[in-house]
């Protein structure tokens, strides 16, 4: 079959911000890549489908899922056709993004020391005292240059009406900038001529950028700081991730048995004895950073690590009990800390949110239950989710017990549908729900963003939900000038 | 260097020369199975006896069927010194240390993997594909050696690469040897003929370069000469002592401790027991001594030269 029919056969819903079509016509952004891709026929592309599963295997580019305690290897699913956004579109993300940082890492500066937020009553005092995230050990502790959050992914969606929302705020150890950045070589590869004709916006200097970040934040006194990156080990499900990112910025990469604090420095074991660490990038959960003040039977942390951390002598990124901030109760008050912090008005809006742990939002989600979307407050990865529109009766009577058993750890949304865009599945185009994070970088200088980000896609039809550990795949995204 | 990845370099490079080692022989007994031997047909006991753990009864049950020791030696993920075992291993390895490797070696020692763990492969080699399959894993295994080569940075990553390469390759020689000279109890002095060491030599791959070196009829003699003092050929004994000798000298450059000087000196008695030996020392009681506490003195080096540089845990 031709790719033009296959175009004209392209079905999808009305109700929902398709980003290549609206009322049958192709928008303009995706009309040239659109032009280029009717003169291949379905086999050239089911050849480039098959030859970028092969590159992302044979890179070893693999996630781990974990379901019933054994752990599978999976490549994470990539699809063809490249997900585009114009420039105008990127540059207001670009801006609300910046504005929410900067107001979030205000926050946890505040929450840590002298909490005038929460003596102004704009966010209650309650709701951060029953944060399981808001970390005790580091109040007082004085960060390198104020900086909390040097990396986030924040969660975005785009609604029915094409403005885009934010889902959440990811500001602990966000993954998956590998993939963008992945998807984007992959790309050169399978669409080479399209890709150097729709002026594309860079996204390959990331690295270097953290790089740069991270060796500011190491004492001022020193050239050259010993940096490193912190993995829980090659079974970690981003361990391919870890490694990536090491080796493109050229720093060790390193596990918790390769370090020790003495004296409250950290040093690293070498083959000629002990070498001082100054920056670690960290991409293990707090609780499990040392032994001695969290979890006691992390074996993946580092006893003494907090001594030297609050003694100034080691800098981690991202700071620790950056959980606080986005917990996703707190998360409904981000738009009250730009104003209260930046006296600014949000230039991306929330998604709506039910507090549960208030009695009349709770009744209100209940009777309305089918049209929400619950969540846990403290997990991520689309664990604990429940979908109201698809759930059982009897999973429901089991999930209202354990809501009313403990409000505080859920909240509710309204069901978003999410955009769609094309996707090349077996061998016919489909409409297929996408996200977008983008992956921020804040350093002294403030907040830097590479252009585009990561588009994670719900393969399966009509499903809402993109995480990779949930049957979720994704895209290159381009944004175009 | 941290201890861990000079941990894993050490054991990345021993576990792609014993896959190497164990290609080379399994390709060698395969061709050579389909020859009737002078003493009735050929087993493969002694490969099986060499290279895997495997209990009498059962070796008595497959030593006559090629398929069945074809597996046994390549994909039974029972057997831990299996091809299938010894590169899953050599892949753990290297994903452990993808940040100092370079990307090449990582891919290729990840597609080794890939195509080890293809579930047709058992099929294959019960049917007549075996000598194909084998030379396909030879290549992939040769061409390791070379992007390594080409690729990887030198420096005392390099250095501890191949320490465990060649002390690898030396133990190879040495157990290859002992077992070969053990059909014939020792004996030095006797004049056999050269198809009884064609199994050895094309092993080691040093077949053509003993029919280019030596004019002897003293084949025993002279296989004996090749293995453990030929410095030209790469699998002998001495060749590989010289390498480790160097690559010593690079890990250990520029930091004088006693610890080092110890090291140096345990591996320099170890050395010049082979650099200054005559070939006529060894005889029919002195060889099979000889080789075994050889075998020992390496270990007891290893030993220590994982003391000194690999305790992290």
């Amino acid at each position: 079959m031709s790719l033009p029919t296959l175009l004209e056969q392209y079905d999808y819903a009305t109700g929902i911000w398709d980003e290549m079509c609206d009322r049958q016509q192709i928008r303009e952004q995706y009309s040239k890549v659109i032009a280029t891709l009717k003169q291949f026929n379905v086999s050239d592309l089911q050849q480039k489908d098959r030859l970028a599963g092969e590159l992302f295997m044979n890179q070893g580019i693999t996630f781990t899922v974990y379901s019933e305690d054994a752990g599978i290897e999976r490549i994470f699913p990539f699809d063809i056709i490249p997900r585009i956004i114009t420039g105008q579109e990127w540059d207001h993300i670009e801006a609300g993004i910046k504005q929410r940082l900067k107001a979030l890492n205000l926050f946890l500066k505040d929450i840590y020391n002298e909490q005038q937020i929460l003596k102004d009553n704009i966010v209650p005092a309650s709701l951060i005292a029953s944060c399981p995230h808001y970390t005790r050990e580091v109040f007082g502790i004085k960060v390198p240059h104020d900086v909390y959050v040097h990396i986030s992914g924040i969660d975005l969606i785009r609604g029915e009406d094409g403005l885009f929302y934010v889902l959440e705020d990811n500001l602990r150890t966000p993954s998956g900038v590998s993939y963008m950045l992945e998807n984007r070589e992959v790309t050169k590869r399978i669409f080479p001529e399209l890709l150097a004709a729709s002026h594309v916006r860079r996204v390959s200097n990331y690295p270097l950028m953290l790089h740069e970040i991270l060796l500011q934040m190491g004492p001022g006194q020193l050239s050259n700081p010993l940096v490193v990156l912190l993995t829980p080990g090659i079974y970690n499900s981003a361990y391919y991730e870890h490694t990536f990112l090491a080796r493109q910025m050229g720093i060790p990469l390193v596990e918790g048995r390769d370090l020790v604090v003495n004296n409250h420095k950290v040093y690293m074991k070498t083959t000629n004895g002990l070498e001082q660490v100054h920056v670690i990038y960290r991409r293990i959960d707090d609780e499990f950073l040392d032994p001695l003040m969290f979890r006691p039977d992390s074996a993946l942390g580092i006893p003494g690590l907090m001594s030297a951390y609050r003694m100034g002598n080691v800098a981690i990124v991202n700071a620790v009990g950056n959980g606080v901030a986005d917990d996703k109760a707190v998360y409904a008050y981000v738009p009250a800390m730009i104003r209260y912090y930046l006296n600014e008005e949000p230039i991306l809006p929330n998604v709506p949110t039910y507090e549960l742990s208030d009695p009349d939002a709770r009744q209100y989600v209940f009777d309305n239950y089918t049209q929400m979307v619950i969540k846990r407050t403290n997990q991520s990865g689309g664990y604990g989710m429940v979908m109201g529109n698809k759930v059982a009766p009897e999973e429901w009577t089991r999930a209202k017990a354990a809501i009313e058993a403990e409000p505080r750890s859920f909240i509710a949304q309204p069901i978003i549908k999410l955009s769609t865009v094309p996707c090349f599945i077996d061998g016919t185009f489909q409409a297929r729900h996408v996200d977008l994070r983008p992956y921020a970088l804040c350093g002294p200088q403030g907040v830097q963003i590479v252009p585009g980000g990561l588009t994670r896609v719900a393969l399966r039809k009509d499903s809402l939900i993109v995480n990779s550990s949930q049957g979720g795949g994704s895209k290159d995204t381009w944004v175009i000038d | 260097m941290l201890s861990r990845i000079a941990d894993s370099l050490f054991w990345l490079a021993r576990y792609m020369e014993r896959a190497e080692g164990l290609l080379r022989v399994t390709a060698t007994h395969n061709l050579l199975s389909l020859d009737k031997d002078v003493n009735g047909p050929l087993t493969w006991r002694p490969v099986l006896e060499t290279f895997t753990s495997t209990g009498e009864e059962e070796i008595k049950a497959i030593e006559g069927n090629t398929g069945a020791a074809l597996k046994k030696l390549l994909t039974d993920t029972a057997n831990n010194n299996s091809l299938k075992s010894i590169i899953g291993k050599a892949r753990e390895n290297a994903r452990g240390i993808q940040d100092y490797i370079t990307k090449e070696v990582w891919e290729e020692v990840n597609s080794f993997y890939h195509l080890i763990n293809q579930p047709a492969l058992d099929n294959r080699l019960s049917n007549y594909e075996a000598a194909d399959i084998l030379d396909l894993f030879t290549r992939h295994s040769v061409l390791y050696t070379g992007i390594t080569d080409i690729t990887m940075a030198r420096g005392i990553g390099w250095g501890f690469m191949n320490l465990g390469k060649y002390i690898e390759r030396c133990l190879e020689t040495i157990v290859l040897t002992d077992k070969q000279y053990a059909v014939n109890q020792y004996k030095v002095d006797e004049i056999k003929d050269i198809m009884q060491w064609r199994h050895l030599l094309m092993s080691l791959s040093g077949y053509e370069l003993h029919l280019k070196t030596y004019r002897s009829y003293q084949y025993t003699h002279d296989v004996l000469h090749q293995v453990l003092f030929n410095e030209d050929f790469p699998h002998s004994v001495i060749y590989s002592l010289g390498r480790i000798d160097r690559h010593l000298q690079d890990v250990t450059k520029g930091h004088i401790s006693e610890e080092n000087a110890a090291l140096i000196r345990n591996f320099g008695r170890l050395y010049s027991k082979v650099k200054h030996l005559e070939i006529d020392d060894l005889n029919n009681q002195t060889l099979k001594p000889f080789l075994a506490e050889l075998r020992h003195d390496l270990l007891h080096f290893t030993n220590l030269l994982s003391q000194k540089f690999f305790s992290y845990a």
